[in-house]
């Protein structure tokens, strides 16, 4: 059932990665101020976008699973949240390259925008021992469910106040009125940004239909284990 | 800072984008394992239930007999982890 489409969306992905990177690296005119580097930005963005955009999917997910009670929203919120978690590394690694080339550092503590997004990341870290230090399972999908939501809403917050912290070290290509990007670098960031949220959903969809496969498993080996057949029932996939 | 020249940067840049595809690699190497697993499982539960359809036709009516999937996949050295 969740491995439904997942052939075409696959392919729509490599084909949108490929067009993204031929865009990226032969399309894309070099940028007056850093050159070359600023390449990473067609990565590093769509990356942080989409981790972000994310995990607030995943808090979305987890009041559709309080509001309903359903363990497949649940399913959804934790792989939501666990991809996001990955793409949150790789959105780390590429700014501290990005960092190291532009600034001379791999990190800058004085950098709201870097620091927020560490932040994040590091409160969505603790999420995993959160919800597995809790047994019964019930209970720990609600309470997992609590904090998607909780810290979903603080995603957005945190953005905005990482915006009105008003950092000239960082500039705000989409806001400010000498920072826009030509047509040629938004399409070509736009395809990245569609090519990444495209990787995501894949991803997601191919973690969820694993999940599924090992909750058929196990469902398969209680019913044979099982004296009499129970009633059919439809599972989510588990979560573990 | 001046834009690094583009021997430089390109190491960078190389750098960004490999980091990214290596953890694209790592995790698709890690759900294929995990695949794999499953897959195991599952054959083992086919012969299991193999074997319980052959014992069931050669002796209709028993039950109690046959061994529990749990005992027969403990002695195939299953782990029976999800994923």
């Amino acid at each position: 059932m969740y491995g439904k489409g997942l052939r075409p969306l696959s392919i729509a992905t490599v084909v949108t990665l490929a067009a993204a990177l031929y865009l990226v690296f032969f399309y894309a005119p070099l940028d007056a101020d850093q050159g070359f580097i600023q390449k990473i930005f067609y990565l590093h963005v769509p990356l942080a976008i989409t981790a972000l955009v994310g995990f607030v999917v995943g808090g979305v997910f987890a009041i559709a699973h309080l509001r309903s009670g359903d363990r497949r929203w649940d399913a959804y919120s934790y792989v939501s949240i666990h991809m996001s978690v990955i793409f949150g590394v790789a959105v780390l690694i590429t700014g501290s390259i990005w960092a190291k080339a532009s600034w001379g550092h791999w990190w800058v503590w004085d950098e709201p925008t870097l620091v927020s997004f560490l932040i994040v990341f590091l409160l969505y870290a603790t999420y995993y021992p959160f919800r597995y230090a809790i047994e019964d399972p019930e209970r720990q999908a609600r309470y997992a469910s609590v904090f998607a939501v909780t810290a979903g809403a603080f995603v957005p917050l945190n953005f905005l106040a990482v915006r009105m912290a008003q950092s000239l070290v960082h500039p705000r290509v989409f806001a400010t009125a000498n920072g826009g990007l030509p047509n040629s670098m938004l399409l070509t960031f736009l395809a990245s940004l569609v090519a990444i949220a495209l990787l995501w959903v894949t991803l997601v969809k191919f973690e969820l239909t694993a999940k599924s496969a090992s909750g058929q498993v196990k469902r398969l080996r209680r019913a044979l284990d099982a004296p009499a057949p129970g009633p059919r029932s439809r599972v989510a996939p588990e979560v573990g | 800072m001046p834009a690094l020249p583009l021997d430089e940067a390109g190491k960078y840049v190389a750098g960004a984008y490999i980091v990214f595809l290596v953890l694209i690699v790592i995790y698709v190497a890690i759900m294929a394992a995990k695949l794999q697993r499953i897959e195991k499982e599952l054959r083992e539960l086919a012969r299991f239930a193999e074997s319980r359809a052959t014992s069931d036709q050669a002796a209709p009516g028993r039950g109690s007999g046959t061994p529990s999937i749990s005992d027969s996949l403990a002695s195939h050295g299953s782990r029976g982890g999800g994923a």
